[in-house]
């Protein structure tokens, strides 16, 4: 009898743990960090740090600290929005040069042979395409449906996310904005889509047209120019955008708009953005104070850690002859000279007029070489000061490594440059003897520039002196290592073909013309392989 | 009761034979090996139930024996022994230990089959198979026994686990470990913190046999997670007679084999030609002596001669004491008791190894057997003391630059890179001391584990056919890594607001594994067909959670507590065997899994198998003196792979963001809350695999051994990077299933007892095995998907998996060459013909697979000497040499901030001045790493009767890894991935033993 009630015994509990334990095949996440989706909204301040995290990619790679990414198929540290912006609008032109070739992708890029394939272009095509689908999530999670079924109900609370919903538009528009100028197509998706459905392809003409109105519309939603709490876009950030679509819409669509382009650089230069007085207060620790920042990319020793512009910049600008780094604000010696400057741009700064130019910090001689015939000669090329993780009063950043200099990405200076252009373009092209004449507001605004350049003592540029190619040289000494030139010179039918070859341009030290194609980046080939809509652009 | 009244009957049949006895026999039972008594052993008139058996000295005394009879001692372990009884009063008897009896039976999971009536690939090594020599960690002792199974370290690190292949896996991307099963208990494949392997808490002596499961006709029983193979591991149980086995070994290792750099003579001549101007940075300043600047050199300037390779490394000490104890408590518990203590010392400085473990087995049985309960437990202290990868510094360091500065007390007096412009006074870019490194840097872990199971097995009183099994797991690792350096003169310590903070770092991991398993077995004959069949459920759940305190020197670092969702599995199982007139064999399985790793529509998966065997040689060949024993074996099978790192990812999840990752509003810092991707649609990894083979018999069994053809082909690939269209998930790539993924082979097993005379044996194994791995497709239209790191700078890859190639083929520049057929520095191929030399010239060359694997052991014994020795080979394996496609250049020899740096001999091959992102990728360097490895010889001899026969004791020698034969350039061919970019060298290691039997 006892062997039969152990058998009983045993069956039952057998059954017992049978029944109870396929519903044990449910899980939840257990990682501290790590949230189910409806978890993390009901969890406080939610909705701002969603915000956070979509203004975040424009700093940040990934949640955990600066090796982390949330892409793949490229170095995590690489994969940051700006790095990938700024590689591929100054690392492509005469106004930098990398000199680890063993770093994925660089090689290809500097010396405009780059393929398909190469990681840099995936990851900027991939982090902007990134930030659309955060944005996306972002609508997609704060329908008035959704809130009122999470009984969000604070009437200041349903306020805040309704301004949140407005900036994401803007960012979703500068992330299309960006695809649209390198790429000249994108995947569209928006909020009306669920996940994981592949967009269809918008092509420029497209892009721009959405853009255009997506624009328009939201700007009125915005908050006034300089009235956001710092960190945050307004209408400015906005316009901005509009205006550079509208100063290269002969390249985007075919058709000028230089008068539109005027209007929106006449409105922000409305929005009260006055020139920091010192030229190169807009790039030290403290830059997110500067009077005539529009837009930075924040980046933060502490809080903000990330491999972006500045990090790379200052790093990497730090000569391995000079060992300057402490002047900069970071290790004495830097990245050992990772980046350094070709002739032509060093020459951008020739003449007695630039002798006391506060934007010319490049320096050279001696045993440094003014040619780069070999890139991984790290003694070969001038370098730049241009960036620096100490602040405008000298104190060095919290870390010496992570930054704290935000990337300029959208300043005043640029809008009187563009404003100047737009005007002698648009005089060019309405006038009858076809020449370009800049205007008194176009001179006073360069002039504005480089007296404040020169501490008050330049002598004045005047309108003989003002040519377009004048304006594509001034652009690159003011903005120089801030995500331009490429752009800049495809503008001016500089970039391709052969009519300015810079050292090493076309995989040649002294330069030869490249192919027109160029123009534009491929497409990822595995962007095209994960989404069948995208067509690869000509030429790849 | 039915039981009971058979056994009446029997009684009442036999019962007349036992008038006739007629004389009384006394004896006594040893071992022959050892000349111990032993107790317990049964004594039996053959025929008759007149039986007894022998005392705790092995002595016995049997009445009735009739004149004539046979009488039969036989005991478990032993072979048995008949004795022809001619009226003799006393005698002595020896029993022989029957090493092959264990062979008779393998484990296959949930059950175990007599090996002659197994129907799929299943391979048992036991004990006496085992690789000797100094095995730290268990899975070195089947490392080249057995076909179609690879075992590689991928160097030198004690205790450091082993890459463990099954007939090369069967996934691209997901896990290709084996799924290895303890005692029932399958255990996680994941390392703790502070341990080095998943299997370095198990003492290798515990060990009583593995059963390797190839094919899915026997390994389907584990279904989801049989993919890769199974390895069973079974533990040694409990015994009745009483012995005491005391196991020592002491070995001594050195560095095999260095990489081959400039030493300080040809250094100096190599700068004085190649960089006259930096002649005058060899060496360090003597203070005390005044440069004369009349003459072009510096007198003041030192030179040293620093092998840095012998510098980081030294001589090592390696112990092993095992202690096991088996026999019987109360008379009626079969136990056993194990103490092992392991001691590895590592060749790099301050690296070491050690383990502590206690091990308890109880397999008592009650009510006549019919209860049968197995208890074992062990419990295992690992500590480890880590050291880092140094090799890259020291084959790189200047060796005209002391280890020790003479002339400077900072940086605690070693030599380092100074710049007193620096804050830190350390050159930035420059190599640190690798010396240094590694004494000031204290970097330990210890590792706390239990595991054991207890299992009930039961044969049902009222139904003899019937048997219930229970077993219940229980896994718990606990570990800890605490890494800490000073702050003061630490060349690698961190550096924060340009000081060194030092390093104080503590991670902490509990993972814990639970199971239980509970099935019947039913056995039953009905004439001349035998059934056995098993159903049965299987629970499982792995749990982790653990702590990373970040560097507590640092104040902005962050701690976190990583934490994975638990991982819980669930199978049904049913198995049959069917056998039919002993000739032909059928098995049948089915397991039915569910995971918690996948939504519900993509939870449960059904992996059936089946199998045929024929013993041919009983139908035909059965008068043949050449073929004693032959098998046909067919079999087919699904099995599974759900091992995909992320337990969560088909769920909507939301990740904020640490403290140095957020973003700020009005200046106040906001965490960051971002989605993160996610696939409802991810499944399973299905594997079907076919085999067909053949276990053969020559010679009445002196020669036996097997053959096996198999072909696997995975489906619904898993793959963590799979590209997801940008902009409609949360990253541009991800865990999703697409492609295929074949592999062919055939394996083969021979083993002979050459000689067999009663003072001379000699016996040979060897094993082949040549496999094929295809990608058959690949998800995303069959994009070529890039890998492997470049070796240098960040983010290039060197290989490719591309359709219709082996899996991480190398990917690589087309080197071309002078008319001296030299190699032509920086030209390469224009593969297609566009005049760039860019990533799309790039092609397919060779691979990391070896096209054969062999391995062939030698036992010789002569009286009472013992001599061994194992031999492994491969063939056609390939490596990227990346020491020397990344160093091998005249300007490594200057450092990123102007320092003299040492560049491998291997520069003189090319005489390469740029290292440039092709020649790092050129095919110049994929080198064939073939190589011939004696990875152990013994020599023992046995001394049957010490302390006056009361122990046997047997004394040995040996050399481990003794030398090995190949054309590679590097320090060892036997890498895993084909990568080389320097090693943890294995070293030489000369042992001592002795083994004592009480």
């Amino acid at each position: 009898m006892k062997k039969i009630k152990f058998n009983l015994f045993f069956l039952l509990f057998a059954t017992t743990v049978f029944v109870s334990c396929e519903n044990d095949l449910e899980i939840t996440p257990e990682n501290p960090n790590v949230f189910l989706s409806e978890e993390f909204f009901a969890s406080e301040n939610a909705y701002q740090k969603g915000l956070a995290g979509v203004y975040g990619n424009l700093s940040l790679t990934g949640v955990e600290g600066p090796g982390s990414s949330n892409i793949g198929g490229i170095d995590a540290g690489t994969s940051q929005y700006g790095r990938c912006l700024l590689y591929l609008q100054n690392l492509t032109t005469d106004e930098m040069i990398w000199s680890y070739e063993g770093d994925g992708g660089v090689r290809e890029l500097q010396r405009n042979v780059w393929t398909a394939s190469n990681p840099v272009i995936r990851g900027m095509f991939s982090r902007a395409m990134f930030q659309v689908a955060l944005c996306n999530e972002y609508l997609r999670q704060t329908t008035p449906e959704k809130l009122s079924s999470r009984g969000v109900t604070n009437q200041q609370e349903l306020t805040n996310i309704s301004d949140y919903r407005n900036e994401i538009k803007a960012l979703r528009a500068l992330a299309y904005y960006h695809l649209m100028d390198l790429f000249g197509k994108a995947a569209f998706n928006t909020e009306d889509q669920p996940v994981a459905v592949a967009g269809e392809q918008y092509n420029r003409q497209q892009l721009f047209d959405y853009l255009e109105s997506e624009l328009t519309a939201i700007i009125p939603t915005l908050k006034a120019p300089r009235s956001n709490e710092s960190g945050r876009l307004d209408q400015a950030f906005a316009r901005m955008i509009l205006a550079k679509m509208y100063l290269n819409a002969e390249v985007y669509t075919g058709q000028n708009r230089y008068q539109d382009c005027m209007t929106q650089c006449e409105a922000i230069i409305a929005g009260g953005y006055t020139l920091e007085v010192n030229y190169l207060d807009n790039f030290r620790a403290d830059n997110d104070t500067s009077t005539e920042m529009i837009f930075s990319l924040q980046s933060d020793g502490d809080v903000t850690q990330n491999f972006g512009p500045t990090t790379v910049m200052i790093n990497g600008s730090v000569g391995s002859l000079e060992l300057n780094g402490a002047s900069l604000g970071v290790g004495a010696g830097g990245w050992g000279g990772a980046i350094r400057l070709r002739k032509q741009f060093v020459e951008k700064f020739n003449g007695s007029d630039f002798d006391f130019d506060a934007r010319k910090t490049l320096s050279g001689g001696g045993e440094r070489s003014l040619d780069i015939l070999d890139i991984s000669n790290r003694a070969q090329g001038y370098i730049l000061a241009k960036y620096s993780n100490l602040s405008s009063t000298g104190i060095p950043g919290s870390n010496s490594t992570f930054v704290n200099t935000d990337f300029p990405l959208f300043r005043l200076a640029d809008v009187y440059l563009m404003y100047a252009e737009a005007q002698m373009r648009n005089d060019g092209a309405t006038n009858t003897n076809n020449s370009a004449n800049a205007s008194s507001q176009s001179l006073g605004y360069i002039n504005a520039l480089r007296e404040r350049a020169n501490d008050g003592n330049f002598a004045n540029v005047t309108t003989g002196q003002v040519t377009l190619d004048f304006i594509l040289d001034e652009r690159s000494r003011e903005l120089h290592w801030e995500a331009h030139r490429r752009q800049d010179l495809i503008r001016f039918g500089k970039y391709t073909g052969g009519n300015y070859n810079w050292a090493w341009k076309g995989n040649a030290p002294n330069g030869v013309a490249i192919s027109s194609n160029l123009n534009l980046f491929p497409i990822p080939s595995l962007a095209i392989v994960a989404n069948p809509n995208l067509t690869q652009n000509p030429g790849y | 009761m039915k039981t009971i009244y058979n056994k009446l009957l029997f009684l009442i049949l036999l019962f007349p034979l036992s008038v006739l006895a007629q004389g009384t026999l006394s004896g006594t039972v040893v071992d022959k090996a050892s000349n111990q008594p032993i107790p317990g052993v049964n004594v039996v008139v053959q025929g008759t139930q007149n039986g007894t058996a022998t005392d705790f000295d092995g002595k016995f005394t049997l009445s009735n024996v009739p004149k004539a009879a046979v009488i039969e001692f036989s005991f478990l372990g032993f072979k048995t022994l008949t004795f022809p009884y001619n009226g003799e009063k006393t005698i002595t008897i020896s029993l022989e230990e029957d090493s092959a009896q264990l062979d008779e039976v393998v484990v296959i999971g949930y059950g175990s089959v007599k090996k002659k009536d197994a129907t799929g690939s299943v391979t048992q090594l036991a004990a006496k198979d085992f690789n000797k020599g100094a095995n730290v960690t268990v899975e070195n002792l089947l490392s080249g026994r057995v076909a179609g199974l690879t075992i590689n370290a991928g160097g030198g690190a004690p205790g450091s686990g082993s890459q463990i292949r099954i007939r090369g896996g069967s996934s691209l991307s997901a896990s290709n470990d084996p799924l290895i099963v303890i005692d029932g208990l399958p255990i996680t494949n994941t390392t703790n913190v502070g341990s080095t392997s998943i299997l370095a808490s198990l003492n290798p002596n515990d060990i009583e046999s593995f059963n390797i499961l190839k094919d899915a006709s026997a390994s389907a029983i584990y279904g989801a997670r049989a993919a890769n193979g199974v390895i069973i591991i079974t533990t040694k149980k409990g015994g009745k007679k009483l012995a005491i086995d005391y196991n020592f070994q002491y070995g001594s290792g050195q560095v095999q084999n260095k990489l081959d750099v400039l030493n300080s003579s040809r250094y100096q001549a190599f700068i004085q030609q190649n960089h006259p101007d930096r002649f005058n940075q060899l060496g360090i300043i003597n203070p005390n002596i005044t440069d004369d600047p009349s003459t072009p050199i510096n007198e003041a300037q030192q030179l040293f001669n620093t092998d840095w390779q012998d510098a980081i490394y030294r001589n090592t000490d390696f112990v092993d004491n095992n202690v096991s104890i088996r026999g019987e408590l109360f008379k009626f518990l079969p136990a056993k008791l194990t103490f092992g203590n392991t001691y590895q010392e590592g060749l790099r400085l301050t690296n070491q190894f050690t383990r502590n473990n206690v091990n308890m087995a109880l397999n008592p049985k009650f009510f006549d057997n019919h209860l049968k309960i197995n208890v074992s437990g062990t419990y295992s202290s690992e500590k480890n003391r880590f050291a880092n990868q140094v090799e890259g510094t020291a084959i790189r360091f200047d060796p005209t630059k002391p280890v020790y500065n003479p002339y400077s007390n900072n940086f605690s007096g070693f030599f380092e890179y100074e710049n007193p412009s620096d804050p830190t006074g350390l050159a930035a870019q420059s190599p640190r001391n690798p010396v240094a490194d590694l004494l000031q840097t204290n970097d330990q872990g210890t590792n706390r584990r239990f595991l054991g199971n207890f299992e009930i097995d039961y044969k049902f009183h009222f139904f003899p056919a019937l048997r219930a099994v229970v077993n219940f797991g229980f896994d718990e690792s606990k570990g800890i890594r605490t890494i800490r350096k000073g702050t003061v003169g630490v060349g690698s310590s961190e550096v924060l607001n340009n000081e060194f903070i030092g390093t104080n770092i503590e991670d902490e991991d509990i993972r814990r594994n639970k199971l239980l398993d509970a099935y019947f077995v039913y056995n039953k004959e009905f004439g001349k067909v035998n059934l056995e069949a098993t159903a049965g459920y299987s629970y499982q759940r792995f749990e982790f959670s653990g702590f990373r305190s970040g560097n507590r020197q640092n104040p902005t670092a962050v701690e976190s507590f990583p934490a994975s969702p638990d991982e819980v599995l669930l199978g049904y199982f049913a198995r049959t065997n069917i056998g039919i007139n002993d000739k032909y064999l059928f098995t049948f399985a089915m397991r039915r899994d569910g995971t918690s790793r996948f939504s519900e529509e993509n939870r449960w998966g059904n992996f059936p198998s089946a199998a045929f065997a024929w013993k041919i040689n009983e139908d035909f060949l059965k008068e043949s003196k050449f073929v004693s024993d032959l098998k046909l074996r067919l079999g087919w099978g699904i099995s599974g792979q759900q091992a995909i790192p992320v337990g969560d990812f088909y769920l909507p999840r939301y990740s904020t963001g640490l403290l140095n990752s957020q973003y700020s509003f009005n200046g106040v810092a906001v965490q960051v809350g971002v989605p993160q991707s996610y696939n409802p649609n991810l499944k399973w990894e299905e594997t079907t695999s076919y085999n067909a083979g053949f276990d053969y018999g020559l010679f009445d069994g002196k020669v036996s051994g097997s053959v096996d053809a198999f072909y696997k082909l995975t489906d619904d690939l898993f793959f963590d990077s799979t590209p997801y269209a940008d902009g409609s998930n949360f990253g541009n790539q991800g865990p999703a299933n697409g492609g295929s993924f074949s592999t062919k082979g055939i394996e083969f097993n021979l083993n002979a007892d050459v000689i067999n005379t009663d003072n001379f044996n000699w016996n040979v194994n060897f094993n082949a095995t040549t496999f094929q791995r295809r990608i058959e497709s690949l998800p995303g239209g069959g994009a070529d998907q890039f890998l492997g790191d470049a070796g240098a700078g960040v983010g290039g890859t060197s290989q490719i998996n591309q359709v219709g190639f082996t899996p991480s083929s190398f990917y690589v520049y087309k080197q071309l060459y002078n008319p001296d057929g030299s190699a032509a520095e920086g030209a390469f191929a224009d593969l297609d013909g566009n005049g760039i030399i860019n990533g799309d010239d790039r092609y397919i060359y060779k691979n990391p697979d070896p096209d054969a694997i062999f391995g062939f052991s030698s036992n010789m014994k002569y009286k009472n000497f013992d001599f061994s020795f194992f031999l492994r080979a491969s063939i056609g394996n390939r490596i990227l040499n990346q020491v020397t496609a990344a160093r091998a250049y005249s300007n490594f020899a200057v450092n990123n901030d102007g320092q003299l740096a040492n560049i491998p001999s291997s520069f003189t091959n090319n005489q390469f001045d740029v290292l440039t992102n092709e020649s790092l990728l050129s095919d110049v360097n994929v080198e064939n790493g073939s190589f011939l490895r004696m990875d152990n010889i013994t020599l023992g001899h046995t001394f049957p009767k010490w302390l006056e026969g009361k122990a046997s004791v047997r004394l040995f020698a040996g050399v481990q890894n003794a030398f090995i034969i190949t054309k590679y350039s590097g320090i060892d061919p036997e890498i895993n991935g084909g990568l080389d970019n320097t090693i943890y060298p294995r070293q030489r290691q000369f042992l001592f033993g002795a083994n004592v039997k009480f």
